[in-house]
């Protein structure tokens, strides 16, 4: 693991406990870090964005559908039973990629730029395995973030 | 008090409007910085705008810059809201015309705070 990536993969937890805390909580303590993922997501969705310029990285939020409803209906105020279009999950889902994304750029050479959030069914293609992984666990369902990073100008 | 929350992210917008509605501000949304100057150039008037960085179509920088363009909207109070959390980054904001910046992700209570160094209360301007 590069410097950089160490330094990113530090900071993953607190900053998504921080986001999760002050914005979608109310609360802290409810996302938790976990040693890794006890079996594959289901029904996955995928938001990320990258970092570019000097430096390249990818950070890429992984979870369930339903898990993506859940967090969708929370930012957005809406009751448990409350239906969620696929537009309310993208747009959530994608906001928390680009918090988690945004606050690492932080920690990039100064220069990078930050893209808009995607949001997908499927995978974005990747030319190796992330360098890094953090598994999550919040209110039951999991959630994997995943970092890439390229200082020498190869692909991600 | 009128706000216009711009942001391209409609959950954001929830929030940060959310907050302010709670304040007792009036709210107008728009969804990237060419929405939120249609809505000025058509004469809607506000005391604030919080405006994200990363947009599509003209990013929250660009917004600031032609806001502080033109004279009949010097009134208006410019707050970035944003991930850009880069020293530099803060600093041309402020330059270009900002008058405050609350990094996300923020909590109801820090945002009220920076309203209130704004001295844009609504509730303390009544007490």
């Amino acid at each position: 693991m590069t410097d950089t990536t160490s330094t990113l993969a530090q900071s993953v937890v607190p900053m998504a406990q921080d986001l999760f805390t002050a914005m979608v909580d109310g609360e802290p303590g409810l996302l938790l870090p976990m040693e890794a993922l006890e079996e594959p997501i289901t029904d996955p969705l995928y938001a990320w964005v990258d970092i570019v310029g000097p430096a390249v990285s990818r950070t890429l939020v992984v979870t369930a559908r339903e898990t993506a409803d859940r967090l969708a209906r929370s930012l957005l105020l809406k009751e448990d039973d409350e239906p969620v279009t696929l537009e309310d999950v993208q747009d959530a889902l994608g906001e928390v990629a680009n918090v988690v994304g945004g606050n690492l750029k932080a920690m990039m050479p100064e220069g990078s730029s930050l893209t808009l959030p995607v949001v997908e069914h499927a995978e974005p293609s990747a030319s190796r395995p992330a360098d890094h992984e953090q598994a999550l666990l919040w209110w039951g369902g999991p959630i994997l973030i995943q970092l890439w990073t390229s200082t020498n100008g190869e692909d991600l | 008090m009128r706000a216009l929350v711009i942001d391209d992210s409609r959950v954001m917008r929830r929030i940060v409007a959310s907050t302010l509605k709670g304040l007792g501000f009036e709210i107008a949304e728009a969804g990237d910085g060419r929405a939120a100057l249609d809505l000025l150039e058509a004469g809607e008037r506000f005391d604030l705008a919080c405006v994200d960085w990363n947009m599509p179509v003209m990013d929250g920088l660009e917004l600031v810059q032609e806001v502080r363009k033109r004279r009949d909207w010097r009134d208006l109070t410019l707050m970035m809201v944003t991930t850009e959390s880069e020293q530099n980054q803060i600093v041309r904001a402020l330059a270009a015309g900002a008058h405050e910046y609350l990094i996300k992700p923020f909590t109801p209570d820090a945002l009220e705070a920076k309203l209130d160094m704004l001295g844009l209360l609504p509730q303390k301007e009544l007490a």
